[in-house]
């Protein structure tokens, strides 16, 4: 790059700490959403002005307890203060976020980040709620015995901007270390082998931070920087970990043990009275209700209710209108396009409705984020997922799976965004995975058609409630041992990240916040899910339209003899032709060959067609079973016609010609399909978008082949008692 | 007289004896200021009876039983 580089300033801190708080304080809507390259974690960058009009470059590290480099985050974080991240050299300053109340706590995180030798600088936020908590810290003694600038912020109210601007600029300058702990001889001997191996002799770039990492953590996440081979660098850090073990300090435990040594003398008297406020905390009386063996759990239900309501019908509206608005311009646009035919097609079916097929995701989205929101800043989130751990914890997830799956019933896409909450990457990659399997609300058309036209007339309503409600847990059985499953064959079976989680202080949960996030969240939807389900759209509309050969139109026009055709004729006509030009499209003619594979689950061809025609987005079947029924295309999941069509069908080839197409274990059979296929382009886009493609198109194959299975042992088991 | 984390109930102030730091989760534990000598209280216990939570330094964690079981307590009487 040839302009002047800005300075770049990082900002860690733990988690709860209202790091995101000051972020958003000192960027505001300046700021940049993206991802680290290759990794999921999330890459927050800003522009801050500080007081002359200079401009630096804020990042947004993830909130972490330590930089022991297990998860993700922490790799990010170490990498990022390090200066390994491609293109991009360390930041100048790192801003510590400090809560006040966990002082201790988190100046270990500051004290592991300084080893990296970057300047520190500060800010001991939630000032407010300490002092009024009757703790009140001498900001300029710590300051004095901690090295670098300790400024006071108060993020809630935007108060300590002006101080840290200011404390910013003279760090850049001076460039201020924040005190170090003086290692023991048996700790700086180990060190200094580890140098002498791998950065003299084997020209790794470490830093002081990133051998210690090498040495006090166990599988340190840097060993998959270095260079040189395994079989070189594993012996070097077993044998020095050994060491300092016959020296005596527990290779694990060390570095929290001196660290915490070395600075709690420091804040004992700063932090004095802090024991002194032995009263309980407004949280730990809100605690007494919302984690109570029963009213807890009461609660929870009701605010999960609330949730689940929102997203699965509060969004309905919005998502009709929507809707409404694409349909509007599509007609408008249709009958502005009327002498091309083609070209109408290509823009109200393929482009409109291409554009509307994920567009009428984004209430749903933008609603739940909310939420999640609101959730997380408030501090509920974290009791959620305490009282929901051990219903998911013997399958390999953990309590923060719930939400996202929760959200799934609604919709997977928004479902798929929100395991974004969910730290362990390995939990969250099986959470993302049996997310589709849960029962959205895309589903229902075809359970109430089905159960409509084949279970309720014979058995009744109770039946036909009864089978609606087991189509909706089908899925959700299964995810379970498929769960169980996953969590066994990934990353070897090794044990996840522990499931050690912090219960914040209770928070009223800033409205604006709430806004970003959705914004945020949004926007990152259309432009990246968007785009693929937007061509995936283009290229069906482009299989079920072409070839669309004219001789066609005119068979069925020679049909009728008179040439005075009523309206009534004139209507049927056309809904011949259309039934004939999706028979002759490439899909129609894809799904007749590869009907064969469908028969043992009881399907036809024009049932195989209507279940390819529905990859993309599986509420079409409706309208493709109309438009293959030649009932037209407007038909609903309550069209008598589509129903007493589909109950009156009949085999026209085969083994079983002149029988009905359609009974109870075909009608079953196709729910069962429905339920377990992944049938939804905009879920696979946002699959690739949170994993990759590599797990998109595996779930696909995965879930189209269970899907298969079920379908097909529904059927044969079922035509054993017809 | 020392007993594991996850044999005790609610009562009481309790004090860190031993931590077996090569369990993943108790390291972790540890960088967070949990170490021998450490007072904790237990303040929760999750609907099924695990998860529990343990409060020290003035912050609340919740862990796992199995988690728990690495960690040795005794009884405390809140002077240290």
């Amino acid at each position: 790059m040839a302009d002047i580089e800005r300075t770049r300033v990082a900002l860690i801190g733990n988690p709860n700490t209202g790091k995101t708080s000051i972020f958003n304080m000192l960027t505001g809507m300046r700021q940049h959403v993206g991802n680290y390259s290759g990794v999921t974690v999330e890459k927050k960058t800003g522009i801050w002005k500080l007081l002359q009009g200079k401009e630096v470059e804020l990042i947004d590290l993830p909130g972490t307890y330590s930089l022991s480099a297990n998860s993700l985050d922490e790799r990010v974080t170490v990498d990022v203060l390090a200066g390994h991240t491609t293109g991009e050299n360390s930041p100048d300053l790192i801003i510590v976020v400090v809560d006040v109340e966990n002082l201790r706590r988190n100046l270990f995180l500051a004290s592991q980040a300084s080893e990296l030798d970057v300047p520190m600088v500060i800010a001991l936020n939630c000032w407010d709620v300490a002092e009024k908590k009757g703790l009140q810290i001498d900001s300029k003694l710590l300051e004095q015995r901690l090295g670098v600038p300790v400024i006071p912020t108060i993020a809630r109210h935007k108060r300590g901007t002006k101080e840290l601007a200011k404390a910013v600029e003279y760090a850049i300058k001076a460039r201020p270390m924040l005190i170090r702990p003086q290692w023991p001889e048996a700790i700086k001997k180990a060190l200094d082998c580890l140098r002498r191996e791998l950065v003299e002799q084997r020209g790794q770039s470490l830093r002081a931070g990133e051998l210690q990492r090498l040495l006090f953590d166990r599988d340190s996440a840097v060993c998959e920087r270095l260079t040189c081979p395994a079989a070189a660098y594993k012996p070097i850090i077993k044998a020095t970990r050994n060491q300092i073990y016959r020296d005596g300090y527990q290779p694990d435990a060390a570095e929290a043990m001196l660290r915490f040594r070395f600075f709690n003398p420091l804040l004992n008297d700063i932090l004095e009275r802090q024991t002194v406020t032995k009263k309980r905390s407004k949280s730990e009386s809100i605690d007494q209700l919302l984690l109570h063996k029963v009213w807890g759990l009461v609660v929870f239900v009701g605010i999960m209710y609330v949730v689940f309501q929102s997203v699965y019908s509060w969004a309905e509206p919005i998502m009709n209108l929507t809707e409404g608005v694409v349909g509007n311009f599509g007609e408008w646009a249709g009958r502005f396009l009327e002498g091309t035919p083609k070209f109408q097609s290509l823009v109200v079916d393929g482009i409109v409705g291409g554009v509307g097929s994920f567009l009428v995701f984004l209430p749903q989205i933008l609603v739940l984020f909310f939420f999640i929101s609101i959730l997380e800043e408030s501090g509920y989130m974290a009791r959620a997922a305490f009282l929901m751990d051990k219903l998911f914890s013997w399958c390999g997830l953990n309590g923060k799976s719930f939400v996202p799956l929760l959200s799934s019933f609604a919709c997977a896409i928004p479902g798929i965004m929100a395991t974004r909450t969910i730290s362990d990457k390995k939990v969250r990659t099986i959470t993302i995975l049996v997310a589709p399997l849960m029962s959205c609300s895309a589903r229902l058309p075809v359970y109430i058609l089905l159960i409509g036209a084949f279970v309720e007339p014979l058995y009744g309503p109770a039946a036909a409630g009864i089978a609606l409600f087991a189509m909706h847990f089908v899925g959700a059985l299964l995810a379970a041992p498929i769960a169980f499953f996953l969590n066994k064959i990934l990353n070897n079976g090794e044990a996840t990240e522990p499931f050690v989680m912090e219960l914040p202080h209770y928070k009223i949960p800033h409205l604006k916040h709430s806004f970003l996030r959705m914004y945020q969240s949004g926007k990152e939807f259309v432009l990246r899910a968007g785009t693929v389900i937007f061509a995936m759209s283009i290229a069906i509309w482009a299989l079920l339209y072409f070839p669309r050969e004219a001789e066609i139109e005119q068979a069925i026009y020679s049909n009728y003899q008179d040439h005075a055709l009523t309206e009534e004729q004139q209507t049927e006509i056309d809904h011949m032709t259309n039934a004939a030009y999706l028979e002759r499209s490439y899909l129609g003619r894809f799904g007749k060959a590869v009907q064969p594979i469908f028969a043992p689950a009881g399907y036809d061809w024009k049932i195989t067609v209507g279940v390819l025609a529905s990859f993309p987005a599986r509420e079409i079947i409706v309208s493709t079973l109309g438009i293959v029924y030649s009932l037209g295309d407007d038909v609903d999941k309550e069209s008598d016609d589509l129903r007493t069509t589909l109950s009156h069908t009949k085999w026209e080839s085969g083994p079983r010609t002149g029988q009905n197409v359609f009974n109870l274990p075909v009608a079953l059979s196709i729910m069962v399909f429905f339920a377990l296929c992944m049938q939804c382009g905009a879920t696979l886009a946002v699959i690739a978008k949170e994993l990759n493609w590599g797990w998109a198109i595996a779930s696909f194959v995965a879930m189209t082949t269970i899907a298969w299975i079920a379908a097909v042992m529904v059927y044969q088991t079922g035509m054993l008692f017809v | 007289m020392s007993t594991r984390l996850d044999t005790i109930t609610k009562d009481g102030l309790f004090r860190i004896t031993h931590l077996k730091s090569d369990n993943s989760c108790i390291a972790r534990l540890m960088k967070m200021g949990l170490l021998p000598g450490q007072e904790i209280r237990l303040v929760h216990e999750a609907p099924l009876g695990d998860p529990i939570a343990i409060e020290f330094n003035g912050c609340h964690m919740s862990l796992r039983l199995s988690d728990a079981a690495h960690i040795e307590v005794e009884k405390s009487d809140g002077r240290h």
